[in-house]
């Protein structure tokens, strides 16, 4: 969808960049934060649509980062990436209220249908 | 002091971890190797100033390696994920399907070696078993082991599974030639391996004939 | 060759056994098991004795207090049987002459003639009758027959004459009489009936009659049995207390009316036994003197028996104690030995659980570097694609390659640490330098030696080739010995580390400190799985059983020698190559 605004949160700085000029190439507005603080900041700066979350970030707990958005607007929907093998957090951050998640590495095309289906139930939920 | 038989099975266990990790570590080892000799020819690619059709077809060729390998990598590490944590525990409730999926995961670069496939003819719907799968594990591979060292090469192995009676069974079946090899100091612990699937409630049939090494364990009431 | 080896071997393990702890630890632990055997044998087997002796004790002179009793009942018994015999015959002779007093009349009896015929068939029946008399009061014997000349004697002045008179019956005490013979007097008066006038009837009686009384009992050697007087005068002659007429030195006084027996001391310092009776109507006293301890016979084969009782049971209750305590002390082994296994077991447990943790450690990390590999190159294929020529973005693609070569070193690293750990599993055979092996160890230390202040003196010889052996687990006993070393001297103290070629297939080093030493006793134990000197809580004490383990998995030898209050030597030999030496 065009012009989805997406934050990605992930401590491996790399990672995201590399990530996010793929989804921009993709049509996607994506901001980036790589800690709990710079994600808050943007966050009351200009809210995202979706917010993609890594759950292992140091600082503030990844699944405290997801309850603060949802408190926040819990309509803005979060997608979570882990790592394989992370059933457990996983689990809880489904519980918590997270959309869906995806494993890294990640296979963009999958990503891409996640963001969408996020984006469509924020729509339908903003309604 | 320790009881000798004991202590022996520790270390062939500790052993065979030892060398699971080691055969895991080369393995991921040449992935990585793939992967820095891909990005070096691309990087020489784009600084010996290739361009047009041709190169960027091949630049997407390499790239595809390259992701290719990533995934044989992240498979791999997802196996040994699932391998480390079952050495948490003593006894747990375990799939047996998974636990051999990993272990064949991580042997077949041994097999490889000596170009010998590792097939699996897994039942459906196995039922849990309770018990140690890390032993489970490290018996299969014992078995395995000394299996492939006899196995001439080109031949295969099919491990299969299901269940009898109650019991889950491990079927390792080859399909090859056995080769003369000369015995090693140590012959192979068959006793010990039978005792200790013994305590696992499980035995070991052999059918030489056919090849054919049956370990039944016992199903748990999960 | 071989067989000349193999001797001088056997020699050296002869000589060496107390000083070469490892050659000891072959059977250390087993005499740890033989004490404590040896211990609870003793232990129980004097306990348990000393009941069985009490008792058998207490019963051997109980039963002797019992048959000392009866013997004394059985004397008292005799004593009273023979003093009743002897009452009986003094009475028997006194109612013999007052029947002669009621069947025949004074003036009969006056009558020499008559007395004759009277005396002569009074004799037959009555043995021992010596002469017969009468005595008129005036005290005067009218007639007499007998031996001696005493017709007329005047007995006035005599006390027996007037004791008869008084008692009407008189016995007296022994006296020498005719032919020097002992005799004895009776005398019984008779009263006239109706005249108040009396007369006297005399006899006496020689005293073999009265002797066989005592001789009657049942004596044996040494035991002796007579009649005496109130003061002492023997009557009948003794065995070995006196002849009659003699006095006997009585031991006390006697006083008691009824049968007596009672322990004395003879002159001689000898005990016996006295017992005595009063005869009644008599002058006399029965004496008996027991020497001989018949009883004691029965003892001695009671004592025989009870001694072999005695023994047996004790050499049964040493068999049954023997076979406990093997069995308790062969328990304990057991116990010990399964509480090490499940020590070891349970070290082996945590061991798996750490190397699994760290081996799902390095699965995690690695998926980052991964993801961004992937990433990177998927961005370079949409840059390709959107842009359509690999020179229109050259900066771009050199960066995200670059980016690619960090994260591909980077999970390097991340494996690598799996293979150092796998190569902790096994036995590495790789070649190394032995003394930098060493001075990696010290390198660990280094910093605790220099903030305690202890010396550290390196001797590491230079000649030392490569050795194909496990490095790290070496490391790992070199590392132990070292620590316990450093908590040996404490502050201030000496480390000296030496290394060399011990022969052409083995090296050697030794650790040596100045700390408080190893008392020779404890010596033996210190490879014992959880023996520890250190204060509780400080150390598992399986430190050394380790060290001592992973030695002999190497093939070569650990050796300590020590002397409390000197210092301690730790030696370890290693062979070049695994599986020699």
């Amino acid at each position: 969808m065009s012009h989805t605004k997406v934050l990605l949160v992930d401590d491996e700085v790399e990672f995201a960049s590399a990530l996010a000029e793929r989804l921009q190439m993709r049509d996607y507005d994506v901001k980036t934060a790589s800690n709990g603080l710079e994600a808050m900041a943007i966050f009351h700066g200009s809210p995202p649509d979706i917010v993609i979350l890594d759950l292992r970030i140091p600082g503030m707990d990844g699944l405290e980062i997801l309850k603060n958005i949802k408190i926040f607007d819990p309509t803005i929907e979060v997608l979570i990436l882990t790592g394989h093998g992370d059933i457990e957090s996983v689990a809880e951050g489904m519980k918590s209220g997270a959309f869906e998640y995806i494993m890294k590495p990640i296979d963009i095309g999958e990503l891409t249908s996640k963001i969408d289906m996020a984006m469509k139930k924020r729509i339908s939920s903003r309604d | 002091m320790t009881d000798n038989f004991e202590q022996e099975l520790r270390f062939l266990q500790l052993r065979f971890i030892g060398k699971i990790l080691a055969g895991f570590t080369h393995e991921s080892k040449n992935y990585l190797a793939i992967i820095k000799e891909s990005a070096g020819l691309i990087d020489d690619m784009i600084k010996l100033g290739k361009s047009g059709e041709a190169a960027s077809s091949q630049f997407l060729e390499i790239i595809h390696s390259i992701e290719e390998q990533i995934e044989r990598s992240t498979g791999l590490f997802k196996y040994l994920n699932r391998f480390s944590h079952r050495m948490d525990t003593q006894l747990s409730a375990f799939n047996c399907n998974e636990a051999l999926e990993e272990l064949m995961a991580l042997v077949n670069r041994f097999a490889n070696q000596k170009r010998i496939e590792l097939a699996k003819d897994f039942q459906q719907d196995m039922p849990q078993i309770y018990g140690n799968p890390s032993m489970v594990q490290f018996l299969v591979f014992s078995f395995l082991e000394e299996i492939i060292k006899t196995l001439d090469k080109n031949s295969r192995i099919i491990i299969k599974t299901g269940t009898a009676n109650g019991s889950v069974m491990i079927k390792i079946i080859t399909d090859g030639n056995l080769l003369e090899v000369e015995r090693e100091k140590e012959e192979f612990p068959y006793e010990t391996y039978s005792t200790v699937l013994k305590r696992l409630n499980g035995k070991i049939t052999l059918e030489a004939g056919a090849k054919t090494f049956t370990f039944p364990l016992k199903v748990s009431d999960i | 060759m071989e067989q000349g080896n193999t001797k001088k071997k056997r020699l050296l393990d002869f000589v060496k056994p107390w000083l070469n702890a490892h050659d000891l630890f072959g059977i250390v632990s087993e005499d740890r098991y033989k004490r404590l055997r040896l211990r609870i044998v003793l232990l129980d087997a004097v306990l348990s004795m000393i009941p069985l002796l009490i008792v058998v004790t207490i019963s051997y002179f109980w039963f002797l207090q019992i048959l000392k009793d009866d013997f004394r009942n059985q004397m008292k018994w005799e004593i009273e049987n023979s003093k009743q015999s002897i009452e009986f015959f003094v009475d028997q002779k006194l109612s013999g002459l007052r029947f002669l007093t009621s069947a025949y009349t004074y003036e009969q009896l006056s009558d020499q003639e008559t007395l004759a015929g009277i005396f002569s068939k009074f004799k037959q029946e009555c043995g021992g009758l010596v002469d017969l008399g009468i005595i008129t009061p005036d005290g005067i014997q009218r007639s007499y027959v007998g031996p001696y000349n005493l017709k007329g004697k005047d007995y006035t002045n005599q006390d027996w004459f007037h004791e008869v008179i008084v008692r009407s019956v008189y016995v007296s005490d022994v006296f020498m009489g005719y032919r020097k013979l002992p005799h004895f007097a009776i005398a019984v008066k008779r009263e006239n009936p109706g005249k108040g006038t009396f007369w006297i009837l005399r006899a006496t009686i020689d005293m073999e009659t009265l002797k066989k009384y005592p001789y009657s009992m049942n004596l044996r050697e040494n035991d002796d049995a007579f009649i005496i007087t109130y003061d002492g005068t023997l009557q009948t002659p003794s065995r070995s207390h006196g002849n009659v007429l003699e006095k006997y030195n009585l031991p006390f006084s006697l006083h008691a009316r009824a049968t007596t027996i009672q322990d004395i001391i003879k002159p001689d310092g000898s005990p016996a036994i006295f017992g005595y009776a009063f005869i009644n109507d008599s002058p006399w006293i029965l004496v008996t003197i027991i020497k001989s301890n018949p009883y004691l016979k029965i003892p001695k084969i009671f004592k025989n028996e009870l001694f072999i009782i005695t023994l047996l049971s004790i050499i049964f209750s040493i068999a049954l104690t023997f076979a406990l305590a093997h069995t308790v002390v062969n328990r304990i082994k057991k116990a010990d030995r399964e509480r090490e296994e499940a020590m070891a077991s349970c070290e082996h447990a945590s061991k798996m659980s750490t190397i699994g943790r760290l081996a799902a450690g390095v699965a995690h990390e690695i998926n980052n570097p991964l993801a961004i590999i992937n990433e990177k190159a998927g961005l370079m294929k949409d840059i390709l694609e959107a842009s359509g020529d690999l020179q229109k973005n050259r900066d771009k693609f050199i960066n995200q390659i670059n980016g690619i070569f960090d994260s591909v070193n980077r999970c390097r690293t991340i494996t690598h640490r799996l293979l150092g750990f796998s190569r902790r599993m096994e036995i590495s055979h790789d070649a190394f330098d032995f003394n930098d092996a060493l001075k990696e160890v010290i390198g660990f230390i280094e910093k605790e030696i220099l903030y305690r202040n202890i010396t550290l003196n390196l001797n590491l010889a230079d000649n030392i080739p490569k050795i194909e052996s496990d490095k790290g687990q070496l490391q790992q006993v070199i590392l132990n010995i070292i620590n316990n070393a450093i908590d040996a001297v404490e502050e201030g103290g000496l480390i000296e580390v030496a290394s060399g070629s011990k022969d052409i297939n083995t090296v050697r080093v030794s650790i040596k400190d100045n700390g408080s030493g190893i008392p020779r006793d404890e010596l033996k134990h210190i490879f014992e799985p959880f023996y520890s000197t250190k204060e509780k809580g400080k150390g598992t004490g399986l430190g050394l059983s380790i060290s001592y383990g992973i030695m002999q998995k190497l093939g070569g030898t650990i050796h300590v020698d020590s002397e409390a209050g000197k210092g301690t030597t730790f030696t370890l030999e290693i062979p070049k190559k695994i599986g020699e030496g």
